[in-house]
């Protein structure tokens, strides 16, 4: 008997139970999808869907519209999700395939629908040609009215005027924050976006990269025009001065408080990052004590934090002013595989079926499947008494957010111009820039360093929307690459400078 | 070597490599290149080097990738030699559990170390515990690591590729060697110096020019210590900028040429042993063992590295089963559902399954070129095959971005490689060549090490008693690289199962999906998503961890140490 177990247990022999063992674990607990099971041999129609959305979202639309569009027509469509990563990956695969597309004169890319990401990823697709018109303007013009579908809100648009995109949920960036780390710091509980700039926060603030999304890089914006509309708000006239004049100088002004803040607050960043769960989860785990962060990221740590006594340590605040509220669009792409499903899906996120389960939770009668997704959905006529109180987060953003309204022509047009300075700024030259922000708060900000410091007459308003601007508009990328050159030495030799002053205390006389 | 077998095997390799690698990278560099006008300039060259923040870049990934070779090579070197020299207690199962850092699978390892290193992690949270930190002063260990946090990380990531280059050129060192030194009366130190050390530099330059490249153009490790000005980072953050610029494409030309000068140098610095093959030792009957105290100490030496080198992996599979894990040493509850609903995912199976055919693939693609170039570059005399040599080691170095965005170009309806999409735009193949370009250099190093000891002579022998080329390769030269080749094999294997750039940008649909962007997705679930990803990582570890295993247990006859066999 003893021969016969030396002889069947060998090393070999374990090692080959443990690999089986290991194999038949996630075999043995795999869950068919359920009303999802549509494979791609079973299927009657297939569509594929480029998405940066997050899995938990793909999964309850995915089944959510195989089950819609089978009660309608009886036919089980496959749902093909193309995920390459961000929207910057998407962008570049995109632009590769219509480029190749149209070497071999192809309408199409293969891929039927692009459902989520920023409006600014959508207004440049659109621009390039590559996205169609969508039917359902047409189809149902009752879902675009003012009480439904606005046009815009909060000075964002909500659909594209020439009908290539529709906003289908909404978002916002706000502030999370972790509770333990600010009663170990010292500090309040932020209430908006200047509270950031706290000295006492220095290496704890976690920021989104704004030089990567289009969303990011508008919340920056908005900081900036907060404080141009309080400067605007506040400007008297001087003798002499002309009303243009007057509004010129306010909003330079402005302009330049706004640019201040951005560096104030990045000199307290731990890092800008372009993922998305990053920040939410560095706060819960206070690897920084509050970061910028999507309100659904946000309220998910937070709920998921929740102790029993109803406090959590994570916590979301839409900060005051200064926030709009922006869509993340869908749109059918040019030359789609299959139009008509493509036509459907934006169809079907537009249902009301559709526009609770952005919101509604798991388990409620027009709840999801698996988790709740806390977004907002974009219809305005779903927020009422009989479908909120199945929601996760039972307010209406419409009725939120205050009186900030994005306006266009204070600096839309330089939009390109705010990413570049702040990457030069505050991204390329971090380390000087938080080096001399801890010298100047030692110090106790000595006024001329602080002056030395501060100094963004280079990136002044006047600047940032015309030279600037023009440069980086124009196809000259290597004046491009030298401008960026020139600029960084010169915030990195200010930033030496001022802590150098600082530090040597001579910068307290002036 | 026949010229003729020289230069066709040359040919041919040439060819894959520069369908595969050269044509797809180049399509993707080459904006770098093109003028306003469309024609050839060096200007953004040029103005990666009249920009201050990018020549700081370099150098500190220069110094990054020096540093971390000779922080690896300190950990590995001391490791190899002993288990080569003596025998002691547990060593069977230390020489593996040293291998552990090869299996920690991408994204969540960084997420482990968090966990340990964090501002709330588990390390303050002991210090905190044992008094030896004031609760409201805690370390922010990766906020103030920086340089070196990152150097060491990195050494204890990669030390495993120089110990199994090293163990595996140990093999072939002839003991009488040794033993004539020690007779005459060498010191110990004198004799490491002067004859183990120049016998092992086949194997070490083998090991040393990997983690060199490796750690130069290392992203992950940068981006978790927010280390940003270093050049890997610098490029990941300019090819994802909105504005697009081609000033990171002219970055990533920089760091290639700059790979290949120092590979090339250190080549013909340090690449050669001046003692030439030797015989291959007949016995290994000069392992000592260590006896009492001595056994245990060195016992004790290999379970530290191996705890210290564990740490992501701790953090990892603590996070995998914690319910809440924050401020404490040890996950405040326990729970399994995570692997429930993790490994329960309907992606999983499937991807597991994917991966198991990309990487094996691509392993055995590896096997069969790099033995065939290794042989061109030690055995053939003809020229420029140290630029072949060289060519070979440059996929390191190539940010996995631009290889996938390359792939991509290249694959679309219309241009040279579109053949290679399957039906329904399966990329099977595309990932297939993908993971092996990117792998081939530990195969082809391996194999280079192991020929360049193996002695010629009784290759010649065979070929003069008759034998076509095919069998000596088969019967005299294979065997005898085997330790290299399967040394080589299992670092291709497990590093193609953990990919990530090209698995990501790749493999778009979810039925084509590897195991790493299986994690990489269930990363994104809101909520629990790193709780999720890292059941999945603890599953892939565990996968990984068995089947080097299994290679070992298949292959070593002796004791479970495969490098001699």
């Amino acid at each position: 008997m003893s021969g016969f177990i030396r002889q069947w247990v060998n090393s070999k022999v374990i090692v080959a139970l443990a690999l089986v063992l290991c194999v038949a674990t996630p075999i043995l607990l795999s869950r068919k999808q359920e009303g999802g099971n549509v494979k791609v041999e079973n299927a009657d129609r297939r569509i594929s869907i480029v998405t940066p959305h997050n899995e938990t979202i793909r999964r309850e639309f995915g089944e959510a519209f195989q089950q819609w569009w089978e009660e309608k027509t009886g036919e089980k469509v496959y749902v093909n999700w193309l995920t390459p990563g961000g929207t910057s990956e998407i962008r570049k695969i995109l632009n590769g395939k219509y480029k190749a597309a149209e070497k071999v004169g192809d309408a199409g890319v293969g891929i039927d629908v692009f459902f989520g990401g920023g409006d600014y990823d959508f207004r440049q697709q659109a621009q390039a040609g590559h996205l169609a018109k969508l039917e359902i303007f047409a189809k149902r013009p009752e879902w675009f009215k003012q009480d439904v579908i606005p046009a815009d809100f909060t000075g964002e648009l909500y659909y594209d005027p020439e009908h290539q995109w529709v906003g289908v949920c909404l978002s916002r960036f706000g502030i999370c924050y972790n509770v333990d780390s600010l009663k170990r710091l010292g500090l309040e509980a932020p209430n908006k976006w200047s509270d950031l700039a706290d000295p006492k926060y220095f290496g704890h603030v976690a920021l989104a990269d704004p030089t990567k999304s289009g969303s990011v890089s508008r919340a920056f914006e908005m900081l900036i025009q907060e404080q141009m509309h309080d400067a605007i708000a506040k400007a008297k006239q001087k003798p002499g001065e002309t009303k243009e004049q007057l509004d010129m100088r306010a909003r330079s002004a402005g302009w330049d408080r706004g640019i201040n803040l951005i560096q104030k607050i990045a000199a307290n960043a731990r890092y800008f990052t372009d993922s998305a769960t990053k920040i939410p989860h560095d706060v819960a785990q206070g690897n920084a004590a509050a970061g910028m962060c999507i309100d659904f990221y946000g309220r998910t740590y937070e709920e998921m934090l929740k102790k029993e006594d109803g406090s959590s340590r994570v916590r979301w605040i839409s900060p005051q002013g200064g926030t709009s509220m922006s869509v993340d669009p869908v749109a059918v792409l040019r030359g789609a595989p299959d139009p008509e499903i493509a036509q459907a899906f934006v169809e079907f996120l537009l249902t009301e079926k559709a526009q609770l389960l952005w919101n509604a939770r798991p388990g409620t009668p027009v709840g999801t499947q698996y988790r709740a997704l806390r977004r907002m959905p974009i219809r305005k006529d779903v927020y009422i008494e009989e479908n909120m109180q199945y929601f996760a987060d039972p307010s209406n953003p419409y009725n939120e957010v205050g009186s900030f309204v994005y306006k266009s022509e204070l600096t839309g047009k330089g939009f390109r111009s705010i990413q570049y300075i702040i990457r030069l700024m505050c991204l390329d030259s971090h380390e000087e820039l938080k080096d001399a922000w801890k010298k100047l708060v030692t110090a106790g900000m000595p006024a001329r360093a602080t002056d030395i410091f501060s100094d963004t007459t280079l990136v002044s308003y006047q600047n940032a929307m015309g030279a600037i601007r023009r440069q980086l508009n124009s196809s000259s990328k290597i004046q491009s690459a030298n401008l960026a050159v020139r600029l960084g030495k010169y915030f990195r030799r200010n930033y030496k400078l001022a802590g150098k002053l600082a530090e040597k205390g001579e910068g307290s006389e002036k | 070597m026949n010229k003729l077998t020289a230069y066709s095997i040359t040919a041919v390799v040439v060819f894959l490599f520069g369908v595969f690698f050269i044509y797809p990278v180049g399509m993707t560099l080459a904006v770098a290149f093109e003028g306003e006008d469309g024609g050839f300039t060096f200007d953004y060259v040029i103005s990666v080097f009249r920009n201050p923040v990018y020549v700081e870049g370099l150098w500190n990934a220069l110094m990054m990738g020096v540093c971390s070779t000779l922080v690896s090579l300190l950990i590995a070197f001391p490791l190899a030699l002993a288990s080569h020299r003596w025998i002691f207690p547990g060593k069977k199962w230390l020489s593996v559990l040293i291998l552990a850092p090869l299996v920690l699978p991408p994204f969540v390892g960084a997420v482990g170390i968090k966990q340990i290193l964090g501002v709330t992690g588990a390390l303050n949270a002991w210090l905190i515990d044992m008094g030896m930190m004031h609760p409201d002063e805690p370390m922010d260990w990766l906020g103030e690591g920086r340089f070196w946090g990152v150097v060491i990380m990195n050494a204890l990531h990669l030390y495993p590729i120089l110990y199994m280059n090293i163990a595996a050129t140990l093999t072939h060192l002839d003991p009488s060697m040794e033993q004539a030194a020690q007779n005459l009366g060498c010191s110990p130190l004198r004799r490491l110096r002067k004859i183990t050390l120049p016998l092992c530099m086949p194997g070490i330059f083998a090991g040393a020019a990997i983690v060199f490249i490796w750690s130069f153009t290392e992203l992950g490790v940068p981006l978790v210590f927010d280390y940003t000005r270093v050049a890997s980072v610098q490029i990941y953050d300019g090819i994802k900028d909105l504005n697009s610029n081609p000033v990171p494409y002219a970055l990533v030309g920089v760091m290639l040429i700059v790979s290949t000068v120092v590979f090339v140098s250190s080549k013909i610095m340090l690449g050669k042993s001046g003692l030439g093959s030797t015989p291959r030792p007949k016995t290994h009957d000069n392992e000592v063992k260590l006896r009492g105290v001595k056994g245990w100490v060195m016992s004790g030496v290999f379970l530290l590295v191996f705890c210290v080198a564990c740490i992501p992996h701790l953090g990892v599979l603590f996070l995998s089963i914690s319910g809440d894990w924050y401020g404490s040493v040890l996950p405040e509850s326990i729970t399994t559902a995570h692997f429930n609903e993790a490994l329960g995912h309907p992606l999983v199976v499937p991807s597991i399954k994917n991966s198991l055919i990309y990487a094996s693939g691509s392993t055995l693609l590896d096997i069969v070129l790099g033995t065939a170039i290794a042989w061109v570059v030690v055995r053939s005399t003809i020229r420029g095959r140290v630029i072949l040599d060289a060519l070979m080691m440059l996929p390191l170095a190539v940010p996995g971005l631009v290889l996938a965005f390359g792939y991509i170009a290249v694959s679309q309806k219309g241009e040279p490689l579109h053949w290679m999409l399957g039906e329904a735009g399966n990329p099977i193949f595309l990932l297939i060549a993908a993971y092996a370009v990117r792998r081939l250099p530990y195969v082809v190093r391996a194999a280079v090490a192991g020929l360049q000891q193996s002695n010629i002579a009784l290759e010649e022998a065979a070929r003069s008693l008759g034998a076509t080329p095919m069998r000596v390769l088969k019967r005299v030269a294979v065997p005898l690289i085997g330790a290299n080749l399967v040394a080589g094999s299992i670092l291709a294997f497990s590093f193609a199962m953990l990919e990530v750039s090209d698995s990501l940008i790749l493999a778009q649909q979810a039925e084509h999906y590897p195991i790493t962007k299986a994690i990489y997705s269930l990363l994104s679930t809101l909520g629990n998503g790193h709780e999720l990803a890292s059941a999945l990582g603890v599953w892939a570890m565990v996968f990984l961890g068995i089947s080097i295993m299994g290679a070992f247990v298949l292959l070593g006859r002796r004791g479970g140490s495969v490098f001699r066999m």
